[in-house]
């Protein structure tokens, strides 16, 4: 295949700007998805990705587009998930492609991450392709998004596709243009094999599918390929694209993008920023490689059951295969036995995890406070990394602690910027720079990480009426004065409920937390104390009652039945509670330590 | 007998109807024991109380026949069943609804009825439910005449503001009348129906309530205390003024300090008994034991299994024309479940459950038997050799136990 009739392009665009939408429009243009059969957003084909309207993993899909010059092409296209906490799923598949269609929502504008994904594209290089998304709605101001792309992204506004993905309107304008604005991928098909692995998952039967870019060279099945950091070497069986299915061909040649599998064990020996060459002609020089993810938050995970534990590190492993972001090690805590501390890429991604680990493999979890990691220098000159409250050392022993900062974005109305500096001030940010953009700033922040991870997405939002949107990148470690909060419950502490907060905030946490927990802690046969404190302070306290009185009055006419399931019911509820001590705390306790 | 309550003396017997599967689950399930409890459900109230979630309606024209004629049919087909010669009728409860709207000669029918398809032990307790305002000493002793020795009069309280905001159609003065005209009748097994914890009701209201009920010297006295539940009006709108938890359980305690010193014993969570005196038929549940079910959703166990009649009283009395046992729902329990089911049923009771039984639930739960040491270190288990059983304090807190044991 002649390389000029390829294009290779992502979709990128801040979440919900209806990426997906225009990929369904894009697949039935092309006629590789019969529109009658499909689903909304049909790339995204995972349960949980279904049912949250969203993009968590990228996908990738091959069209064959008759262009209006009369030429067939063929478009590898990539879907990228908005999240901030999967900005890395961009970056890697920005990697495979020569452009990038940028969406902007008509009636939002640009939000933090457009602006995020917008410097990814164009620090790779690629060939943007502005594209304003939703202009079927009432609230469409196309000209002044026109004016936006202009000014903030100094691309040219003017050159920007007016669309609607939901109706098709201007779709097929689209199409022309990534033909007519993306340039082909160049690459010698004669030269040594040389590919770039940009995804990888792992399939049960084949082994790890790896999705590959390739700019030299071909590949097919029985040709024996070199991964150049491991210097491993495997058989390829299988090579195909993905159109949305997987679909084997005869070969790949240079500039294009598909899969190939060889019987590859594990994810890890095929990372994403791999090189992937010939055996017997080995290509001079490998890519750059690509840093791994790096786990932003961490947390222990528990199996509610004590017996579930092996279990839990089972699937811990299945599921690290296909999500290599997340990262496990086996920890004990004295309240909840044997677990896991995990490290993920924010709350979305845990809770993703946490999600599937339940659904996919039957278990019944406790995740404990997340955390996030600190470097502490100890009085005895030793640096440690401490991302789990409870080994922090004792305060004598402590001589420094530095904390994760990170640089920010906030995209928001000019009306809403008094109610923002308030809460940045409150998450302990630090102003940076403003901007104007018309109606809306563009405030830059510095903020220590811990603060941000948890609510303040949510807090911004509903401060901002939904308008406000936010981007982060981790910056650098500072020192701080923190310390550690505990939370004992009938004078015993609870290890999986400390955190690790700063010292201005100790007492108004403490006392938020020890509330939430009253709330949430079922009454018991005895009456139930429930304590924050700073050592040996005890900053504030609640007590849960003793349950004074549960009881059925009556079996009606022998209706046995009713009886047993309603409480075979309430057992079910009670499966997700952990007995610590003697006192059983219910699972969201654990996560209430965040919430308060 | 009135015209509009005849129902023909002959019937079609169809014993299993092989286009229903449900219907034929009691053939194939012969009782373990050879005494059975049948409880007989009649699904009318002048009007519905305000707490109340049975199955009922009010009584519309012509209805009662109809129903009647059902029973009369479900009877009949029951008595079919291959093993019904060989099992006996240890007690026939007939609750509601209000069954007292029957009129005697529709009693002593629907006992005869039974009579004439089950061998009904001689001294088998038969218990009707009745309204105080439904009753008079005419029709009390009828019913005595027709069978019935034992009877439980829905009075639930004695508070003329109270009765009314309840939904009830009684007063004060009704209730201690319907009382003294089932005495004349020569009722001489008598148990009055009273609940706590109503909207309005303070500890002063009840102690009266019950010290003026004890002084009546009923045989037996079931005390409900009041739980919202969904099926209820007062479940789905909601009510005001129900006492705080303290009270509802200081209601409780008052009860079950006086009933004491009066000679009563408190041998079910709500139930009080002169010795002798304990319902017969309600100790079937809790030692689940085996029963027949008859009327619009009555449920039923035999042969392990449980099951339930339809609901909808015309959809009863259809499949009923149609030949066919009404029965909607059935599950046969596993042996895990029996288990639990015996030992939620047996905690319920003072006599409590072997020993051996919550041995053979704790075996490998260890977990389940530290908690059980708590509720003993607490007092509110207690083990007497070789039976385990609540106190009056756990009781009070038994659900939190029976999620456990289930
Ligand atoms: N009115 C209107 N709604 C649209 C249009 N395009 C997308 N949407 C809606 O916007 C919402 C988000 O669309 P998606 O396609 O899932 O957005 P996305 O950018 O893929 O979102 P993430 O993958 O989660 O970042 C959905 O409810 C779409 O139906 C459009 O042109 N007009
Ligand atoms: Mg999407």
């Amino acid at each position: 295949m002649a390389l000029r009739r390829i294009r290779n392009f992502s979709i990128v665009a801040h979440i919900d700007h209806g990426k997906s939408t225009l990929a369904d429009r894009l697949l039935a243009l092309t006629g590789t998805m019969d529109p009658k059969k499909a689903v909304d957003q049909v790339l995204d084909s995972m349960d949980l990705e279904r049912e949250r309207g969203i993009t968590i993993k990228a996908h990738t899909v091959r069209l064959l587009y008759r262009a209006r010059d009369g030429q067939e092409y063929t478009l590898n296209l990539i879907d990228t998930p908005g999240h901030v906490d999967f900005s890395y799923e961009v970056s890697r598949a920005l990697a495979a492609c020569e452009g990038a269609i940028l969406i902007v929502d008509a009636a939002q504008g640009i939000e933090a991450q457009t602006l995020a994904n917008f410097y990814l594209a164009s620090d790779a290089n690629l060939t943007i392709v502005p594209v304003i998304n939703k202009i079927d709605l009432p609230a469409a101001d196309v000209e002044g998004t026109r004016t936006q792309i202009t000014e903030t992204l100094e691309l040219d506004g003017s050159e920007a596709l007016a669309i609607s993905a939901k109706h098709g309107t201007g779709v097929p304008e689209v199409l022309e243009a990534i033909v007519a604005r993306i340039p082909p991928p160049e690459g010698d098909p004669e030269a040594p094999l040389k590919a770039l692995v940009f995804d990888s998952f792992y399939d049960s039967y084949q082994g790890v599918v790896v999705h590959v870019r390739l700019t030299d060279g071909r590949v097919r099945p029985g040709m024996r390929i070199l991964l150049m950091s491991n210097g491993r070497s495997y058989e390829v069986q299988q090579v195909g694209v993905f159109s949305p299915d997987m679909r084997p061909v005869e070969e790949l040649s240079a500039g294009q993008v598909g899969y190939l599998t060889a019987s590859i064990k594990r994810v890890a020996d095929a990372k994403v920023g791999e090189t992937i060459t010939e055996t017997l002609r080995p290509t001079a020089a490998a890519f750059p490689g690509y840093r791994d993810a790096k786990p932003m938050v961490f947390a222990g995970l528990y199996s509610i059951d004590d017996t579930e534990y092996e279990a839990l590190r089972d699937a811990l492993e299945k599921l690290r295969l296909n999500d290599p972001a997340f990262t496990y090690e086996p920890e004990t805590s004295l309240a909840l036995g044997y677990g896991f501390r995990c490290g993920f890429l924010g709350m979305l991604h845990m809770e993703i995890v946490q999600e599937r680990l339940e659904r996919e493999f039957n278990l019944s979890l406790i995740v404990t406070a997340p955390s996030v990691q600190y470097k502490v220098l100890t009085t005895a000159g030793e640096v440690i990394d401490i991302d789990n409250p409870s080994k922090l050392p004792s305060p004598d022993r402590i001589e420094q602690m530095d904390e994760p900062y990170v640089t920010s974005s906030v995209f928001v109305p000019t009306e809403f910027m008094t109610a923002i500096y308030k809460l940045a001030q409150e998450k302990r940010g630090e102003h940076r720079s403003l901007e104007y953009h018309g109606k809306r700033v563009h405030i830059k922040f510095d903020f220590p990480l811990a603060e941000i991870v948890v609510d303040f997405y949510d807090r911004l939002k509903s401060i901002s009426k939904g308008y406000a949107s936010f981007d982060y990148e981790l910056s650098e470690f500072r020192p701080s004065d923190l310390v550690k909060l505990d939370i004992l419950l009938n004078g015993d502490p609870v290890d999986a409920l400390s955190s690790i907060v700063h010292r201005d905030k100790a007492y108004e946490k403490g006392k938020a937390l020890v509330e939430k927990l009253r709330k949430v802690i079922p009454r018991q046969l005895f009456e139930v104390a429930i304590q924050a404190a700073i050592g040996s302070r005890v900053i504030a306290r609640e007590t849960v009652k003793a349950m004074g009185k549960n009881v059925t009055a009556k079996c009606y006419g022998g209706d046995i039945t009713r009886k047993r399931k309603l409480l075979e019911r309430q057992k079910e509820g009670k499966k997700r509670m952990k007995q610590v001590g003697k006192v059983e705390v219910p699972q969201e306790a654990f996560l209430s330590v965040l919430k308060s | 007998m009135r015209p509009g309550s005849a129902y023909p003396k002959m019937h079609f017997l169809v014993a299993d109807n092989p286009s229903s599967s449900s219907s034929s689950i009691l053939a194939v399930s012969a009782p373990e024991a050879k005494e059975l409890g049948l409880y007989v459900h009649v699904p009318f109230c002048t009007k519905r109380c305000g707490y109340c979630s049975f199955n009922t309606a009010p009584l519309t024209d012509g209805a009662m026949a109809r129903y009647l004629e059902a029973l009369h049919r479900e009877i009949d087909l029951l008595g079919a069943l291959a093993w019904a010669p060989g099992v006996r009728l240890a007690t026939v409860f007939l609750g509601g609804g209000t069954p007292s709207l029957l009129a005697v000669d529709e009693m002593a029918a629907a006992l005869d009825g039974i009579r004439a398809q089950f061998e009904v032990a001689p001294d088998a307790e038969i218990t009707v439910e009745c309204n105080p305002e439904s009753v008079t000493r005419e029709k009390l002793e009828g019913y005595r005449v027709a069978g019935v020795n034992r009877l439980s009069l829905g009075i639930q309280s004695l508070d003329d503001t109270i009765l009314p905001r309840l939904g009830r159609l009684h007063d004060a003065r009704g209730a201690r009348s319907a009382f003294e005209a089932a005495r004349e009748a020569g009722c001489v097994n008598l148990s009055v129906d009273l609940m706590y914890g109503l909207p309005g009701l303070d500890l002063a209201g009840w102690a009266g309530a019950v010290d003026a009920v004890l002084d009546w010297q009923p045989d037996h006295v079931s005390a409900y205390g009041l739980t919202l539940d969904a099926g209820s009006l007062w479940g789905a709108a909601g009510v005001e003024g129900i006492p705080a938890e303290q009270e509802q359980i200081d209601q409780y305690w008052r009860l079950a300090h006086a009933a004491a010193a009066r000679g009563l014993e408190h041998y079910e969570i709500s139930n009080y008994a002169r010795p002798g005196c304990r319902s017969r038929h309600n100790q079937i549940y809790w030692r689940a034991a085996e029963y027949l079910a008859a009327g619009p959703g009555a449920c039923g166990f035999v042969g392990g299994i449980r099951y339930a009649n339809v609901r909808a009283t015309p959809r009863y009395c259809e499949t009923l024309a149609a030949g066919v046992l009404p029965i909607e729902s059935s599950e046969r329990l596993s042996s895990r479940q029996k288990l639990g089911e015996r030992l939620i049923l047996g905690l319920r009771t003072a006599d409590g459950v072997p020993t051996s039984w919550l041995e053979t639930r704790l075996d490998g739960d260890q977990r389940l038997r530290q908690r059980l040491d708590t509720w003993r270190a607490q007092a509110l288990l207690a083990g007497t050799g070789d039976r385990i059983h609540l106190t009056e304090a756990g009781f009070l807190l038994s659900d939190a136990l029976f999620v456990e044991l289930l």
